[in-house]
């Protein structure tokens, strides 16, 4: 990886830069709260943002997405162009961009590879940037605080300065013409150490560091635990629509008013919703809360892991605060804990 | 092409209005059926015969649970539209000692046009009920997705999550952080959150999702500094005869 130093006072050149050519999506204020959006200048951008309502999973898989079109009389499928902005994700996270590196595993996996995923990847670039954590993170207790790949600007913040990982050619040529890049001297490579610590130490101490956690996921996976926390699920999906790396979706064929066209349009669907596991017939092997919700923390905590070799939880956080019934994987994390007190 | 009927029970009518405010796709839609009767601007009465009924409002009388038993015997799909067909809606607001009202209103004489009055309630509790447009009003374009399903038939099905899923997509922030009633967490989903993006809290007025946690809500109500007995309240506004939220 190549390492340059750049001013904060460069960065709105970077951004102009930037927006020469691309759409650029950047965490903006959004009532009390931050989102991604298409930015109109440097200004709109709130760069030390806490996190955001929902994630940047929107540019890859929209929440709906039009897949091809047809004739309904003639019973034919239409050609069909997908138009991809070519677009700059501005001021990632890290726990966003290793959700993003779980996404590709999935959507990049080579035995059914997502032209339209691929499509809207190509178009992208990330331009990354360091955080301090807030109350609902714990992306260091997944191993998500760091991003070692998946972007193509990554900006560390040492004080005035950003410490700037190169990841692409192409970022790296932007970079070049809109600022003075330098080389890093000890004077930023201790800036930069010293920035790391103080992140470190800021996370929730409140949060507890389980080991082990996908062996525990097994272990108890019959506990009454999860009667609790899914029984309280109000089914309202909010989990998934704000989670980084929650991927599923349902196909389904609308008409257009006219009746004579349509399209077949990909929605993002949920597996907190009830009806997620029925199938034909009408069954329902997720018929309640405690199935549903169980099921989510084991595809996040246990199941990915093993077909993906990395946590589908980022420890981001936004479910945290979305989920009114206070389900997320820190209740988890703190059964674990209550339950190694109790064998103690 | 398919003969369908509309017919108006106890309603504002501002559903079957609304359908009107497809405007641009109005002609499109009216081309794909053969409208035998729309009660709204038709003098003479309801055709015999028919293949679909859309039906707007709550059952209010037995004369309209006749017309409901002799509709459901004549067509072949029967679509509810908005808040009063589907849970009794307004109408309903009025249940609990619905036929004292009468004679609170008129006095000793009730005007024969009143019918013989019932406790309202929704279309689905007098006959089976094929799709189910919901909210108040209904939105055009939804009438006219859910009338093509009745019409073609459809692989897609009405799902019972409640609505801040489809509100955390539209990134506005949720009104329990601002100690803020919303009925958004028990009420089915499928308006795509339009008040709560509007800037409104959800008045529940697609009704409560079969799904929906009650007593879960009201325990985030306590907590998030929101009167129980207000959320209690406010979801009678459309779901008063349902026996789900006395739980």
């Amino acid at each position: 990886m190549l390492y340059r130093v750049i001013d904060a006072s460069e960065l709105p050149s970077l951004v102009s830069a930037f927006m020469e050519t691309y759409e650029v999506v950047a965490p903006v204020r959004s009532g009390r709260s931050y989102a991604f959006e298409v930015i109109e200048s440097f200004d709109d951008i709130v760069l030390d943002y806490p996190t955001t309502i929902t994630s940047l999973k929107k540019y890859y898989l929209p929440p709906r997405e039009t897949l091809f079109e047809f004739d309904k009389d003639g019973n034919e499928v239409r050609d069909f162009e997908m138009r991809v902005k070519p677009r700059v994700l501005f001021g990632a996270h890290a726990c966003d961009i290793n959700a993003l590196n779980c996404l590709n595993s999935v959507f990049e996996d080579a035995r059914y590879p997502d032209p339209y995923y691929e499509a809207h990847k190509a178009a992208t670039m990330v331009v990354g940037v360091s955080c301090m954590p807030s109350e609902g993170c714990f992306c260091h207790l997944l191993d998500s605080d760091e991003a070692r790949n998946g972007y193509d600007l990554f900006l560390q913040d040492i004080g005035d300065r950003y410490l700037v990982s190169i990841g692409s050619v192409e970022a790296a040529n932007i970079l070049e013409s809109a600022c003075s890049p330098r080389e890093a001297t000890d004077e930023d490579r201790i800036a930069f150490r010293q920035a790391t610590r103080r992140r470190q130490a800021a996370f929730n101490p409140e949060i507890p560091d389980i080991q082990e956690i996908p062996m525990l996921m097994d272990a108890f996976h019959s506990d009454p635990f999860w009667e609790e926390l899914g029984g309280r699920c109000l089914s309202c999906t909010a989990c998934s629509s704000v989670c980084p790396t929650c991927y599923c979706f349902d196909i389904c064929d609308t008409l257009d008013p006219d009746g004579k066209s349509g399209r077949r349009e990909r929605v993002w669907d949920a597996c907190t919703s009830p009806q997620f596991a029925q199938v034909a017939g009408g069954y329902n092997f997720r018929a309640d809360g405690r199935n549903r919700v169980r099921h989510r923390m084991y595809h996040k905590l246990n199941g990915f892991l093993s077909a993906h070799d990395r946590n589908l939880c980022v420890g981001c956080g936004r479910c945290v605060y979305a989920c009114k019934a206070d389900i997320s994987p820190i209740e988890v994390l703190r059964f674990f804990e209550r339950k190694g007190a109790e064998n103690a | 092409m398919p003969r369908v009927v509309f017919v108006g029970l106890a309603s504002c009518f501002g559903c079957q209005i609304n359908i009107t405010n497809a405007e641009a796709h109005l002609v499109d839609v009216l081309g794909q059926i053969d409208l035998r009767y729309w009660q709204l601007t038709h003098s003479e009465p309801m055709p015999e015969e028919f293949d679909v009924a859309v039906v707007e409002g709550a059952v209010t009388t037995e004369e309209a649970v006749s017309t409901l038993l002799e509709v459901r015997r004549r067509a072949s799909a029967v679509i509810s539209i908005g808040a009063c067909a589907a849970t009794a809606g307004i109408p309903g607001m009025a249940a609990e000692g619905y036929l004292t009202r009468p004679v609170q209103v008129y006095g000793e004489h009730v005007p024969e046009a009143c019918g013989t009055m019932c406790a309202p309630r929704p279309v689905s509790s007098v006959i089976d009920v094929d799709f189910e447009v919901a909210c108040c009003p209904v939105d055009p374009l939804e009438f006219v997705r859910v009338l093509q399903q009745a019409l073609y038939g459809s692989n897609s099905f009405r799902r019972t999550s409640t609505l801040c899923g489809e509100c955390k997509r539209n990134e506005r922030g949720c009104f329990y952080g601002r100690e803020t009633l919303c009925l958004g967490m028990v009420t089915r989903s499928g308006c795509g959150a339009r008040c709560p993006n509007l800037g409104r809290p959800c008045n529940g007025c697609a009704g409560l999702s079969p799904d929906a946690n009650v007593p879960a809500a009201r325990r985030v109500c306590e907590r998030s500094g929101v009167p129980v007995a207000r959320f209690d309240e406010a979801l009678e506004m459309f779901n008063q005869t349902n026996p789900a939220i006395s739980a």
